[in-house]
């Protein structure tokens, strides 16, 4: 069972990961929600400690008739005042913070389309959109506005260790702005339930230097580069994976399933489930429903051999 | 035979409304409710009827005023909870008595806390209109 | 000032004689007994109605708690392939359903039901067959809805049942009309429940307790019961236009055709955050109950509680958008429920204040009910600080939808309410069956369940830090989130052993177990002046209260009692009889009499259960038979069982007090069941009225042009007809009176065509304009509030016929008139709906310049 060697493997790596910390610093506005959440949490230790515990020395202490005037101080003081000071101040600290990190301009517009159950990615630029899948690239230290949108039902568009989430909704545009302040690859995750495969909705967002991120997207906006007489493209033609699929540069022009034409490029296959590797790529196209339930995708457990071979080869050759 | 007493007391309805005094306890949270709704109406209107990004002065003031409104109001009926009701701020001591005129404390007691919350509730509401400058 | 019976007055009781004691008491066990054998399920008494509601509220608790188990072993270990991922998701989802809908609202309308009448000194509620309705319809609609996931179709769309997930049936199948139809049942029974609360608190008062005399018990159990007929309303608006998307492709959700998803989000939440009080308040009000009983003295702050109670039911319906945080709503918008958030927690501290004060001035009994009350503090206080937190916009956009808030909604639910909900269990457990159960049970089953619950929960608020969402099936190893879920899966056991230990401490067969003795804990409240063994007539005599804690300030009163020497301390026309007391000052108004066993509520609950159970199949034909079936069964119920004509206009009640047998109008429970009941009504269909606003305020082009709107004329003149129909039942009422029962039967049965003619001029006015549901979310909503008028005309052409039909047989007369008052009382709602849905329709657009 796969279960028993996981349970071998777990406490080794627990803890020690955290790419979807919302403490790890890796933006800015999950730095300040940061700060709130530590001092909300002091706060709240000693309001718990100084509640139980009067409620413990209450429960013991003897009855004594000049209480009541302290009782009376008590709830006046303790139940009323301190709580009214309390969560007005926090109130205001709040809507402070909420100020600071919305913004309705960034530097970088990507806009984002939460499709069941995998993520559109299109980076506006100046030369026209780039259409990628699953992979969100940032420049570090730029405010970058995410515009987010759904076709089917909701979704929530989170990346814990860069900031909070936004969901997706049909027939509306919602915004988030993030800007990144490390480097590293954070995991996006799916937020709101959306049926079926919702635990396996994941995305990387990579943070990068500025100068690498400009590269990557020039990079990114280029078609495929597809050989004349490609074998592996063959099989891809024939089997109809064009239909869903976009190459761009090629006839292979499918709106439904993820962009391919920088597929191999990623870090991970499936809407950030499995590693980018060959296995992976043969299993997802006979055993797709092993390896993620119900999704529209359909499985073809009847191409192997030399065919699919070639077919993962040439996927793993689109970078 | 023991003597009979035939007198039965008038129905609920008018001795709730006038003489009696229930109305007074959900007067002044009612009073919050409609604050904040009015609150909540004309901020959603004017954002989504004005888009983004529209500067929030107008509703910020209009907010205000209301709760202005509103908080005189709940002082109005805080009086009339202390005059008519004889409410006072009590905690230990308790109107337990069996009178008229102890559940008519015990109700001007009770209206008066409300009053309390309601204004402080309503507070609370005008707050995030000072804060946030626009939709 | 009214004429005041003067109850401190009274003449004295008539001096003891045992032969008689023993004659009243034969005849009361006579009219009071429970049925016995099978034909037990005709009872409608509270006591029976009660354990049978609380025994089915635990049996669901159960198989949901079995649920979560399955759910934490699935968790435990990452890439598990224990449960698969279409299972799992309809697990959560039941888990979710089953612990809100089917267990923490029921079980407080079960423990009200049970204790309310005792601790009023009631012999009953005002309603016990719509108590027995509720109760079946319950049973009946859990069954279904828990039943489904056996077969595979359960819901799976979450508890919260999001559009366009729940609405397209290209997303959600079966499961998701399982969930609406059948919990929109449940609520049915839910709002009944609160009906009869309302009206037994207000009117079912012993003589003499007056507003500042009512238990603190009484209070919440108004409060919650008034919010649930505020709360769940909107959520069957909902519901209604959810099922008609998904049945009839009618466009509410569907963004494409003019729908929003926003608005299910919107009405389910109105519902669901006051929904969280209403789990947590009747909660509260056990240990207010408990904690002066082993205080030794009254509640520290009475009113300040009311306060609070009161405060926290407004303040609770200002919350709901804060489940809204993340939906890009602006950001005004959500600050104003992020306020209203933080100040709920003003009066919810003043609360727990009180009680730590009371504690602070008395010494407290150790005790295995405070026990569990010491650790829903110390758990509730938590989730309290951790909704504080939840409440601040920026801290909730990464806290939303992660197992933060998981952590959080458990905190809150099982110390707000699981927790002090075990107290009472231990607390009146003698009360319900005489005997005592083990503390040290009682000891064990708390620090097991105290210990695994913090060990599951506490570890899950790092788990939502570290970014894990929540409903997700599975996770990978390089999450890092293995440890905490092994963690938390292990303290659930612990946390269900404790159960298990609580279960088998309650369901223990203690028959030789010697009885209690009469108020074992030396409580004042009324409930433990209940005899050793106890007898079904709850009291022996209905007393005069004149202070807070009867059994301490009154030390005569439980002889007094005993001895008959108070109110209808005999039954001698053999009839079911309770003292209804007006609202303010509890003064005696009238002897009502209540039925007794029947099997015609189990019928009518049956066929009503039917009707929802076959409509989430499609089967209209026989959905249309159940439904005739329904409305038969409750005629008939109606027919033998209410306003019946007393064989005598009144009656003497004992200690010189002579009430009248019948009352109509405001005097009688059942004109304030109407009005209670058309308020929840209205509610829904305020739901209705915010669905228009909101597409007129999120969609800039809701409103048609001109030419696309429906005929003013012909709206005018369907307004017209239904408030002619409403005339007829004013002066049906009037001719009535002056003694016209001819006159009177022709009104009522004119107004049915009226209203026909009524509605059918509004539908021609939308299908001549071409009105097509399925084609925008204006065109829907027209249909919709036509539809909701039709309904409603139908409900009072049978009333009608029915009252028309008591005045030819003489069984509602110029003098016994209540059926044709509550008729009217109905009307005026009636015409408020049409006059509303007229402005909607008609004067709306116009004053919008449209036309």
């Amino acid at each position: 069972m796969r279960a028993l060697g996981a349970t071998a493997t777990l406490t080794l790596l627990a803890g020690c990961s955290g790419r979807h910390n919302w403490l790890a610093a890796a933006g800015e506005e999950a730095q300040s929600v940061e700060t709130l959440f530590w001092v909300v949490l002091a706060g709240a230790a000693v309001i718990w400690s100084l509640v139980i515990g009067a409620a413990t020395y209450a429960h013991r202490a003897e009855a004594k008739p000049h209480r009541e005037r302290e009782a009376r101080r008590f709830i006046i003081w303790g139940g009323v005042v301190l709580p009214v000071l309390v969560v007005c101040g926090l109130l205001v600290w709040g809507l402070l913070i909420l100020r600071h990190i919305t913004s309705d301009d960034g530097a970088l517009t990507v806009r984002v389309d939460g499709e069941r159950w995998w993520w559109r990615v299109i980076y506006d630029t100046p030369e026209g959109p780039v259409t990628t899948a699953n992979e969100i690239r940032l420049p570090l230290g730029e405010r970058t506005l995410f515009k987010l949108t759904a076709d089917d039902v909701i979704h929530s568009f989170w990346v814990p260790a860069l900031g909070g989430k936004m969901d997706m909704i049909p027939g509306r545009e919602t915004t988030l702005a993030l800007t990144p302040r490390k480097l590293g690859n954070w995991g996006g995750l799916c937020a709101e339930f959306c049926g079926g495969a919702h635990a396996l909705m994941r995305f990387d967002a990579v943070v990068m230097e500025p100068g690498a991120f400009v590269r990557w997207l020039e990079q990114e906006a280029r078609p495929a580069q597809v050989a004349e007489g490609d074998r592996g493209f063959a099989v891809f033609e024939e089997e109809g994976c064009g239909a869903c699929h976009a190459i761009r540069g090629t006839e292979a022009q499918g709106p439904v399933g993820p962009d391919l034409t920088h597929l191999a490029s990623r870090d991970k296959l499936g809407a950030g489930i499995y590693a980018m590797t060959p296995d992976n790529m043969a299993r997802w196209i006979t055993d797709t429903h092993e390896m993620k339930p119900d999704i529209d995708m359909p499985a073809y457990p009847g191409l192997q051999g030399e065919r699919l071979d070639a077919l993962v080869s040439f996927l793993m050759s689109l970078e | 035979m023991a003597p009979r007493n035939k007198t039965v007391p008038p129905g609920d309805a008018p001795r709730v409304i006038d003489q009696g005094s229930v109305w007074i306890l959900v007067a002044a949270p009612s009073i919050w409710a409609a604050h904040f709704l009015l609150s909540y109406w004309v901020a959603a209107i004017w954002c989504a009827k004005l888009g983004r990004g529209t500067t929030l002065m107008e509703p910020r003031w209009i907010i205000a005023g209301l709760g202005a409104l509103c908080i005189a109001a709940i002082i109005g009926l805080a009086v009339l909870a202390i005059r008519r009701y004889g409410g006072v701020f009590v905690i230990i001591e308790e109107i337990t008595e069996s009178s008229e005129r102890a559940r008519d404390r015990f109700v001007g007691h009770v209206a008066l806390l409300l009053c309390v919350l309601s204004a402080v509730a309503i507070l609370f509401t005008v707050i995030p209109g000072m804060v946030l400058g626009e939709c | 000032m009214t004429q005041e019976i003067d109850l401190s007055k009274l003449p004295p009781a008539e001096p003891y004689d045992k032969a008689r004691d023993e004659a009243q008491r034969a005849r009361l066990m006579k009219v009071w007994k429970t049925p016995t054998g099978w034909r037990r399920i005709s009872a409608v008494n509270n006591s029976s109605v009660g354990k049978w509601y609380l025994l089915t509220s635990f049996a669901f608790f159960t198989f949901a708690g079995f649920l979560a188990l399955l759910i934490r072993a699935q968790l435990a270990v990452p890439n598990n392939d224990l449960l698969s991922q279409s299972l799992y998701n309809q697990l959560f989802t039941l888990h979710g359903t089953a612990m809100m809908f089917l267990f923490a609202v029921p079980i407080f309308e079960a423990v009200a039901i049970l204790i309310l009448p005792e601790i009023l000194g009631a012999r009953d509620l005002p309603f016990p067959r719509l108590s027995a309705f509720g109760y079946w319809c319950f049973l009946i609609g859990g069954l279904f809805v828990c039943g489904s996931v056996f077969f595979g179709v359960a819901p799976d769309g979450g508890w919260f049942m999001y559009t366009p997930l729940s609405s397209d049936p290209d997303y959600s199948g079966l499961g998701a009309d399982i969930w609406l139809l059948g919990l929109s049942f449940i609520e049915v029974s839910s709002i009944a429940a609160a009906v009869e609360l309302i009206v037994g608190v207000l009117k079912s008062r012993p003589p003499g307790m007056r507003l500042n005399l009512i238990p603190l018990y009484c209070w919440y159990v108004l409060v919650v019961a008034g919010m649930i007929l505020f709360a769940f309303p909107p959520l069957i608006a909902g519901d209604l236009l959810l099922e008609m998307e998904r049945a009839f492709n009618w466009a509410f959700f569907d963004p494409d055709r003019g729908g929003d998803p926003l608005l299910w989000q919107h009405l389910f939440w109105i519902f669901g955050h006051p929904e969280v009080y209403i789990i947590f308040l009747p909660s509260i009000a056990l240990i207010a109950t408990i904690l002066p009983t082993f205080a030794g003295r009254p509640m520290v702050g009475h009113s300040w509680i009311v306060l609070s109670a009161v405060g926290v039911a407004f303040l609770s319906f200002g919350l709901w958008v804060h489940h809204m945080f993340t939906t890009g709503l602006p950001e005004i918008s959500l600050s104003f429920f992020s306020a209203a958030s933080e100040a709920v927690a003003v009066p919810t501290g003043i609360q727990i204040f009180c009680f730590i004060a009371t504690m602070l001035v008395s010494k407290v009994r150790r005790s295995v009910p405070m026990l569990f009350a010491g650790g829903a503090l110390a758990i509730f206080v938590f989730g309290g600080l951790t909704g504080v937190m939840v409440a601040l916009v920026p801290f909730d956009w990464q806290a939303h939808d992660s197992y933060f808030v998981v952590a959080h909604l458990h905190y809150t639910l099982i110390g707000g309410m699981l927790f002090p909900l075990f107290a009472g269990v231990h607390y009146w457990y003698p009360f319900v069956t005489q005997k005592r159960m083990s503390d040290k049970l009682g000891r064990w089953s708390f620090w097991l369940m105290f210990g695994g619950f913090n060990l599951a929960f506490l570890p899950m608020h790092w788990t939502g830090v570290m970014g894990m969402p929540r409903r997700v099936w599975t996770y990978d190893v390089s999450d890092g989130w293995a440890v905490l879920n092994m963690v938390s899966t292990i303290g659930a056991f612990i946390f269900a052993s404790g159960f298990v230990v609580l279960a088998v401490n309650v369901l223990w067969p203690r028959g030789k177990a010697p009885l209690v003795e009469r108020n074992l804990w030396n409580a004042g409240t009324m409930e433990w002046s209940a005899e050793v063994p106890d007898k079904p007539w709850g009291v022996r005599s209905i007393p005069y209260i004149h202070t807070r804690y009867p059994l301490w300030e009154q030390k005569e009163l439980l002889g007094e009692m005993d001895r008959g020497e108070w109110f209808l301390p005999d039954a001698e026309e053999g009839k079911r009889e309770l003292i209804i007391t007006d609202i303010l000052d509890a003064r005696p108004l009238y002897v009502q009499r209540v039925g007794g066993p029947s099997y015609l509520t189990l019928g009518s609950a049956f066929c009503l259960g039917a009707v929802f159970i076959l409509a989430t199949f499609h089967l209209w034909t026989l959905t249309l038979l159940f439904g005739a079936g329904f409305i038969g069964f409750t005629l008939w119920w109606l027919w033998t069982g209410t306003s019946e004509i007393p064989e005598k206009p009144e009656k003497e009640a004992g200690r010189g007090l002579v009430l009248p047998t019948y009352a109509q109008g405001n005097n009688s429970p059942g004109w304030w069941a109407v009005f209670i009941t058309m308020t929840g009504d209205m509610t829904a269909f305020m739901g209705l009225v915010f669905s228009y606003f909101f597409y007129w305020t999120a969609l800039p082009d809701f409103l048609p042009g001109a030419a696309r709107l429906p005929g003013f004329g012909w709206l005018l003149v369907g307004l017209a007809l239904l408030l002619a129909g409403w005339v007829t039942a004013l002066l049906a009422r009037e001719r009535l009176t002056a003694g016209g029962t001819g006159q009177a039967m022709a009104l009522l049965v004119a107004g049915v065509p009226l209203g026909a003619l009524g509605i059918g001029a509004w539908g021609w006015a939308a299908r001549s304009a071409g009105f097509d549901p399925t084609e925008t979310s204006f065109d829907a909503t027209v249909w919709v509030l036509i539809l909701w008028m039709g309904l409603h005309l139908l409900l009072d052409a049978v009333m009608r016929l029915y009252v028309a039909a008591r005045v030819w047989r003489s069984r509602c007369t110029p003098r016994y008139r209540a059926d044709s008052v509550n008729l009217t009382l109905f009307t005026h709602f009636l015409a408020l709906t049409a006059v509303v849905i007229f402005a909607l329709l008609a004067l709306f657009p116009m004053l919008m310049g449209v036309v």
